[in-house]
């Protein structure tokens, strides 16, 4: 079987007079778990929508298997999807809105039980929906996503409101999943997990590219942050910067090389004979990448007032 | 196609407003009855006579409270419709099926066998008061269930058209609320007035073009006394309501069902 692909080519939707997606293109592969990330409001929901052929984009085109989601053949077959903001009817149970569903699509009944058990939700199952708690019916959303057993899963904050084993849970499934030959595209404002769960990332802002890659490389990529204690911080700078290591004097005794490796920081020490009282390495994170790569969204992000 | 109407009929079976609807047009159709069997006889309103209790005439008039089902009818339908907008499952629906003008077309289907069943519930409430009256010496039961089985068809027909009736108004207006407000107003308030004001215009709306269907008599239908010599022949009423049906349903697929689904 031919890997899934995902392909969004100059996706644009205008709501009015709001742009909430702009020219945004990016593929996806399978095997791999992709985040999709960006502020609120940023667009991500809007451009997963589109993909899934529930919002019509005012340009572009999403692709799925090469095609609009509209002309898969096996729409539930191809693609499970996670969506915030989708709905259940209050008065009907798990088990009957998954088996309408099946219905539907072909799917074999038995795989209801099969796909509520998986999310823990057996035991439930024949409970009205209009009962469950937000995790339970986050945990539904992932059932029906997976019903139809397909190569490809969208998931918009799949995370939201599950319990922490839910969340490691759902980590150790996507994971599994992409292991498998999945294709796994997941939005999420949870940095921490993302930066445990995903292989590369996407991450957009008021509708546009901001930065796409390998995660290890766009965290990496720039190198490691070393900062230093020093008898002799005067010296230690000159040494860094005679080898064209980026540095800069620190308060008191510190200096701090950016862009480099904690080794070649070592071999400079080593070869000048300085003494060093403390050393340490930091690598960026993905919450300061995505802040350096994103305007803060629409929200003030100053300081309340405090009262 | 058959997988999408299994699909919806199950969608029907598993909640309660569904049952909810059945038992009330029953229920319904049971106490107009009522009401019209005990009417008193010489109300100083009506001019005209009262058909004695126990004849097939009483009956005629006893079964016109079937014509109930056609309301309920439009509401299952427009419910069938509207709640996959009001509770969301809109999103679940098109991503099973993207193709949405195939799921109106599904509910279309169902919407038919859903007008059956509440008509069939109607009848039988029908039958049971119409037992009831013969057990309590009005008429025999073989001219009331005679009776009934001559005003069926129409009624049938009626109630099955209001229902996919129903499904466009839904599809086109989307709001439940708007959707129930439009269709009901139309059948209790546009209708009569227009029927009382320009009849010709009139017997084109939905209910009119219904009342051409049925099958009951004349002075059951006319509320005594009303001239219904401007109702259409019930071919081109049938005829009016598939339209009403088809022509709603296809707009609201090339216009509302198409919009985003946010
Ligand atoms: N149906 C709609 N009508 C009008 N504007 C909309 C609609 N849906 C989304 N928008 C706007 O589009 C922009 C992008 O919204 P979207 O929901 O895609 O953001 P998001 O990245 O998913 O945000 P969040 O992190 O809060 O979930 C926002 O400005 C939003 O107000
Ligand atoms: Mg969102």
């Amino acid at each position: 079987m031919q890997p899934a692909t995902v392909e969004v080519r100059h996706l644009t939707k205008r709501f009015g007079d709001v742009l909430a997606v702009d020219d945004l293109s990016f593929s996806v592969e399978a095997s791999r778990v992709t985040g999709f990330l960006g502020p609120n409001g940023a667009g991500k929901t809007t451009a997963l929508r589109m993909l899934l052929g529930l919002v019509r984009p005012t340009s572009g085109q999403a692709l799925v298997n090469g095609v609009p989601y509209r002309l898969l053949a096996q729409p539930v077959r191809t693609v499970g999807a996670v969506l915030e903001s989708s709905g259940f009817h209050p008065g009907r149970s798990a088990r009957d809105h998954l088996r309408a569903i099946a219905l539907a699509t072909g799917v074999t009944l038995s795989r209801v039980d099969e796909v509520l058990e998986l999310v823990g939700l057996r035991s439930d199952g024949r409970r009205r929906v209009g009962g469950y708690s937000m995790g339970m019916r986050q945990r539904l959303e992932l059932a029906r996503a997976l019903l139809g057993e397909p190569a490809v899963l969208v998931l918009d904050e799949p995370a939201n409101g599950l319990d922490p084993q839910g969340i490691a849970w759902l980590r150790s499934l996507l994971r599994y999943l992409a292991s498998e030959g999945m294709l796994v595209l997941i939005s999420s404002h949870l940095l921490a997990e993302a930066a445990q769960t995903v292989d590369e990332v996407i991450i957009i802002d008021r509708g546009h590219l901001a930065a796409k890659g390998e995660l290890a490389d766009l965290l990496g990529g720039g190198g490691s942050t070393v900062r230093l204690r020093t008898t002799e911080p005067e010296r230690l700078v000159s040494s860094l910067a005679a080898r064209q290591i980026a540095c800069r004097r620190e308060e008191g005794d510190a200096v701090v090389a950016e862009s480099t490796t904690p080794e070649a920081v070592g071999r400079v020490v080593a070869e000048d004979q300085i003494v060093i009282l403390e050393m340490t390495n930091s690598t960026e994170s993905l919450e300061e990448l995505f802040f350096s790569m994103t305007a803060g969204g629409s929200l003030p992000t100053s300081q309340p007032a405090s009262t | 196609m058959t997988r999408l109407v299994r699909s919806e009929v199950a969608k029907l079976l598993t909640i309660r407003s569904s049952y909810a609807l059945v038992l009330m047009t029953a229920v319904g159709t049971a106490g107009i009855g009522v009401a019209v069997a005990l009417a008193p006889h010489n109300h100083g309103l009506q001019r005209l006579i009262f058909p004695a209790r126990g004849t097939p005439a009483w009956y005629d008039i006893v079964f016109s409270a079937l014509a109930l089902a056609e309301d309920f009818a439009l509401v299952f339908g427009i419910i069938i419709m509207t709640g996959e907008f009001r509770h969301k499952t809109a999103t679940p629906t098109f991503l099973a099926e993207p193709r949405r003008g195939r799921v109106a077309a599904a509910k279309l289907v169902v919407s038919l066998g859903a007008g059956v069943v509440v008509m069939a519930a109607a009848v039988l409430a029908a039958f049971v008061l119409g037992l009831s009256f013969v057990a309590a010496g009005y008429g025999d039961i073989g001219e009331m269930a005679g009776r009934l089985g001559h005003v069926l068809p129409g009624y049938l027909a009626a109630t099955v058209l209001f229902a996919s009736y129903g499904i466009g108004l839904g599809a086109l207006l989307k709001n439940q609320v708007l959707a129930l407000v439009v269709g009901l107003g139309v059948t209790a308030v546009v209708e009569p007035i227009l029927i009382a004001a320009w009849p010709n215009v009139g017997r084109w709306f939905p209910s009119e073009a219904a009342r051409s269907l049925e099958t009951t008599s004349r002075l059951a239908q006319s509320g005594f006394g009303a001239d219904l010599g401007h109702l259409l022949p019930s071919w081109e009423g049938a005829l009016v309501l598939v339209g009403y049906a088809l022509v709603l349903s296809l707009a609201g697929s090339l216009t509302t069902l198409r919009s985003d689904i946010t």
